[in-house]
């Protein structure tokens, strides 16, 4: 079956700076794909110019088999985008706002009116129908956000960072409407600096660095090229003991941000490890198992290895 | 560019939002309608109490809502319009949606139109109270309405995409840029006392052949031949202003891609 998205070899130069170099993914259709990556490793040049907000400098974008370049402005009708800020009219009632961007889309009258009653009952907006949008909570507003996204029934939805400006409470609940959608087929490009997200949401993650992909995979996959399966966490008043005892375990200890972390090569109890580095300058261990993070930082970012 | 269809209905949501926006925004409508009308005010009751230029109190109120309202609700409206979208980053909703730049444009002219109708309305209302008249065509001076409301929203955008990037910069581009137009439109003074080389410069600006046309209809009750140099040039300007808004919108799309 033909990728909802495909893209190869974007690049792209600002100011000098080179963004995008050699960019290259492919989006299934029905999968959520997590693009996840430092601030600045151009993650959102990446999805500013799949909405064709920017043109690369080189390089191709295909959406459902078809160059971008060919379908021009219509693209726009096959995408839906929810940035991270709440991109609405803050004097016009939630529906006001869903009935606008529906009628950009085109949508007809009765079609329209039908995907605004659906949607306002989906994302239970039902009771906030007579409070303009400026007055809504910033979690409903960002619900809305993602209804007005939806609106037009796009091909593929771009979620960039769409939890990075809600309480907790609010991204649970937001988190359960993207799982719902993916349940349902949609097909997601998302960025988010929370790997927690991505781990829950994603069937793959894209983990980028200087404007390229650094590695891709399903969560597992990429959990499987970290050396270890679980991570104990340790704060200790004498580092330097603490790593040779652990690495004289044949651990790999790393060290970030001033926090020492060992890799296990399995799944040790708090007790074991405890034993193991028996010593009276660790003062906390923690022991869990290996996770995206961990992944992430060993595939992308210094992975802090003590050699 | 899409379906006929489809541009219409994109102009009438645009302008439908803008409408209920200001309703909702009812401080921000009465301080429009409170302006011009206490312009008509002063200035009819300065002008209806001296003999001697009582004559002239026809055209004040054609160049009140010319030089005064309009200028205020049209550009200054327009101006701020682009800048609130960008604040609200609603702007790069709409940029990355298939909303044609020609149907966001008329959308805005569209909404100020039926502003400017109602300011026409409540203006030429306390002028003919003080004693003020509207001799010449309704057709005509309705047709000189539409295209300076499309020519003040031409500017507008030209101004909001380049000079407006936060609404308390909108203040800052319209009297640095707008009100100097509206002195060289003779808003204030008339042509004749300018000097040579300020005439020159002012008869291309579009604000002078507004007020000349919408005087020479509404006070002095002159037909489509004598104001067809007005017409041409205003027409022709609207052609410019639909160019210069579908060109805005691209170079706001430009300034949103910096990362």
């Amino acid at each position: 079956m033909t990728a909802a998205l495909t893209i190869e070899g974007l690049q792209k130069r600002f100011a000098g700076r080179q963004v995008l170099d050699g960019f290259s993914l492919q989006v299934k259709r029905g999968e959520v794909m997590g693009l996840l990556g430092p601030n600045g490793c151009g993650k959102s040049t990446v999805l500013n110019i799949v909405c064709q907000l920017l043109q690369a400098d080189t390089g191709q974008v295909q959406l459902m088999g078809q160059p971008m370049a060919q379908l021009g402005a219509g693209a726009r009708a096959r995408i839906g985008l929810c940035a991270q800020d709440c991109a609405l009219y803050p004097d016009l009632l939630p529906q006001e706002n869903l009935h606008f961007f529906g009628r950009l889309h085109g949508l007809p009258a009765t079609q329209r009116q039908a995907r605004v009653d659906e949607l306002m009952e989906s994302f239970g907006l039902g009771p906030h129908a007579s409070t303009r949008v400026g007055r809504l909570s910033g979690g409903w507003q960002q619900r809305l956000h993602l209804a007005v996204a939806l609106m037009h029934r796009p091909e593929l939805l771009i979620l960039d960072e769409p939890t990075a400006a809600v309480d907790v409470a609010a991204r649970l609940e937001l988190w359960r409407l993207i799982e719902g959608l993916r349940d349902s087929g949609t097909t997601i490009l998302m960025t988010s600096h929370q790997l927690a997200e991505a781990e829950r949401l994603c069937n793959r993650v894209a983990l980028m660095q200087s404007g390229r992909v650094a590695a891709l995979g399903t969560v597992p996959e990429l959990l499987a090229r970290v050396p270890g399966q679980a991570v104990a966490k340790l704060q200790s008043r004498d580092n330097a003991a603490t790593i040779r005892r652990a690495q004289s375990h044949g651990w790999v200890v790393l060290q970030r941000a001033g926090q020492l972390s060992c890799l296990l090569p399995r799944h040790f109890s708090l007790r074991e490890v405890v034993e193991a580095l028996d010593g009276p300058e660790v003062s906390a261990v923690s022991v869990q198992a290996v996770t995206l993070e961990d992944a992430y930082l060993e595939l992308v970012g210094d992975g802090g290895a003590i050699e | 560019m899409p379906p006929r269809g489809l541009l219409l209905d994109q102009t009438l949501a645009v302008a439908q939002r803008l409408l209920v926006e200001q309703w909702r925004q009812r401080r921000g409508l009465i301080f429009w309608a409170v302006f011009p009308a206490a312009m008509m005010l002063l200035f009819g009751l300065v002008y209806a109490h001296n003999d001697s230029m009582r004559a002239g109190l026809d055209a004040a109120a054609a160049g009140i809502l010319m030089g005064a309202a309009l200028f205020f609700s049209c550009l200054g409206g327009t101006v701020a319009i682009i800048a609130a979208e960008r604040e609200r980053r609603t702007l790069r909703r709409l940029l990355a949606s298939p909303l044609h730049p020609a149907a966001y444009f008329l959308g805005v002219v569209l909404a100020q139109l039926l502003l400017a109708v109602v300011q026409v309305v409540m203006l030429y209302s306390i002028a003919w109270l003080i004693g003020a008249r509207y001799h010449g065509s309704l057709w005509l001076g309705g047709l000189i309405l539409l295209l300076s409301v499309f020519a003040y929203v031409g500017m507008g955008f030209f101004l909001g995409a380049r000079f407006a990037r936060r609404s308390e910069e909108v203040v800052v581009a319209l009297s640095a840029i707008g009100v100097p137009l509206l002195v060289l439109g003779g808003t204030f003074f008339p042509l004749e006392i300018m000097p040579r080389t300020m005439q020159a410069v002012a008869q291309l600006n579009p604000m002078l052949h507004m007020n000349q046309a919408f005087k020479g209809v509404a006070a002095y009750s002159l037909g489509i031949a004598e104001l067809r140099f007005e017409l041409a040039f205003l027409l022709v300007f609207c052609g410019l202003s639909l160019a210069l808004g579908v060109r805005s919108y691209r170079h706001l799309l430009l300034s949103e891609q910096r990362p």
